[in-house]
């Protein structure tokens, strides 16, 4: 009867969708089940993403969480065009482990699947999470924030390998830092070619400056006689270090230079680059000091024995 | 054993050197200048576009298109001529100022190596050894003179002194 087969057809089809719903159901539930792990991990990497950079304690599944957040975004409002966020500050590949586990929202049984169950619209829509009663983050905020964690991030269970997925991201990501380093040089290149370049005005500089003259000059009147010249000025050199604190500090802009673009492809982290160039200038200021120190102290020298006041 | 004022030799030839990388770019200009003979036909060309596009402003299109025209053309004939003119005089520009780059740091080059010759045995100064304890060696070098200061290291010295003294 037809009554029959049409009982026949629905059951078919209802046992269709439900395995589809099913399907759906179970990929919900395995989400929700790590949402308050995921949320936990953004929120904490918020807080303490400035301090603890070289941190490797994330997994990098939430880098292809970033990426679906963003597209996931975009593809509601526009569905037709993906799009790929790379980040300047990345320092260890992309990987694809978790995202490939997630179903895109641009294949067609996601979107069939949007259509007929309410449950997963939410995630498909608006709503990156499956957890809905949180709020979604802003893009902006989370790849500012995000861009802080990943650094050094590697997930112990990802060891997925020799997927080209992870190389063409990664050798996009590569192409963009480039291109965009190079955008920096070239823009750098016309200051630096104007001749010498104009520091801002540092007091403590000026400071540290004027009391190495003044001690040499002390020194060479009235101690060289009886100690190293060296001592008093490894003496101000740590007084230096102290009274630092209490001089306002003066921002040097970091400048991109053809070694550091060097150093930042080849995937030495900015913060170890930021570093080593400190303490590279710290120890050019002390250098500073010293040749300064000596000079003021050869030339008293030198007028003092012209003058004829003294004998050594 | 030291000349008595190798020091202020040393001081003055670093600080000469740094005055003359000063003025560098005004004496490569100054010399293109000189070289070039041929500036002035270079203002009367923009003298005469002047003249021309400012009686070409007085012409109007419609009545006498064809005065218009002639005059258009003539502009840019000579506008084509100025550009040649200003781009053959700037590429002889840089290359005077690449001239004079190279001879300048050849001549810094000599004198420093020629410094360096001079007072490879000679300390610049020298003061009781034990003053600059326990560097000595260091500072003397390539003397060997103890309580000398040597000619590399009062040319670093002086060579940094002269930077900052720049900054400031």
């Amino acid at each position: 009867m037809d009554t029959g087969g049409d009982t026949s057809e629905e059951a078919t089809g209802s046992s269709t969708m439900s395995a589809a719903q099913r399907r759906a159901e179970m990929r919900r539930r395995k989400l929700l089940l790590n949402s308050e792990d995921r949320l936990n991990r953004i929120v904490g990497f918020a807080k303490n993403g400035s301090d603890n950079n070289g941190t490797k304690a994330q997994p990098n599944r939430c880098r292809a969480q970033r990426v679906d957040i963003i597209m996931s975004r975009r593809a509601s409002r526009r569905p037709a065009e993906p799009r790929f966020h790379l980040d300047l500050d990345r320092t260890e590949p992309w990987s694809p482990s978790s995202s490939s586990q997630r179903p895109s929202p641009f294949l067609p049984e996601s979107s069939a699947l949007s259509s007929l169950s309410h449950t997963a619209t939410p995630e498909r829509r608006g709503s990156p999470l499956p957890d809905c009663s949180e709020p979604p983050p802003a893009v902006e905020d989370d790849v500012g924030a995000l861009r802080q964690r990943l650094k050094g991030e590697r997930a112990p269970s990802d060891n997925i390998s020799g997927s080209p997925r992870r190389g063409l991201q990664n050798y996009l990501s590569r192409f963009d830092d480039a291109m965009k380093l190079r955008g920096q040089l070239a823009s750098e290149k016309p200051t630096q070619d104007g001749g010498v370049e104009t520091e801002e005005f540092d007091p403590f500089r000026v400071f540290r400056l004027v009391g190495s003259i003044l001690l040499a000059v002390f020194v060479r009147m009235f101690v060289c006689k009886y100690l190293s010249i060296f001592a008093p000025f490894l003496t101000l050199e740590l007084a230096y270090m102290g009274l630092s604190k209490y001089f306002p500090k003066v921002e040097k802009k970091t400048k991109t230079t053809v070694l550091t673009a060097a150093l930042l492809l080849s995937g030495i982290p900015a913060e170890v680059i930021n570093r080593s160039m400190d303490t590279y200038r710290r120890m050019g200021d002390v250098f500073s000091d010293l040749c300064l120190y000596f000079f003021t102290f050869v030339l008293c020298h030198e007028l003092l024995l012209l003058c004829g006041s003294e004998t050594p | 054993m030291a000349a008595g004022y190798a020091w202020f030799l040393v001081l003055g030839s670093v600080f000469l050197c740094n005055l003359m990388k000063t003025f560098l770019s005004t004496l490569s200009s100054l010399l293109s200048k000189m070289i070039q003979k041929d500036a002035e036909q270079e203002s009367e060309m923009r003298t005469e576009i002047q003249g021309m596009k400012m009686e070409q402003s007085s012409i109007s299109m419609m009545d006498e298109f064809a005065k218009y025209a002639r005059l258009e053309r003539k502009i840019n004939k000579t506008t084509d001529k100025l550009k040649t003119h200003v781009k053959s005089r700037t590429a002889q520009q840089a290359k005077v100022k690449w001239v004079v780059n190279i001879v300048f740091y050849i001549a810094q080059a000599a004198l420093m190596v020629s410094l360096i010759w001079k007072y490879y045995s000679d300390p610049v100064t020298v003061v009781p050894s034990r003053w600059i304890a326990p560097v000595e060696r260091l500072v003397a070098f390539p003397t060997g003179v103890p309580g000398g200061v040597g000619i590399t290291c009062w040319l670093v010295v002086c060579n940094k002194v002269v930077t900052i003294s720049k900054l400031l």
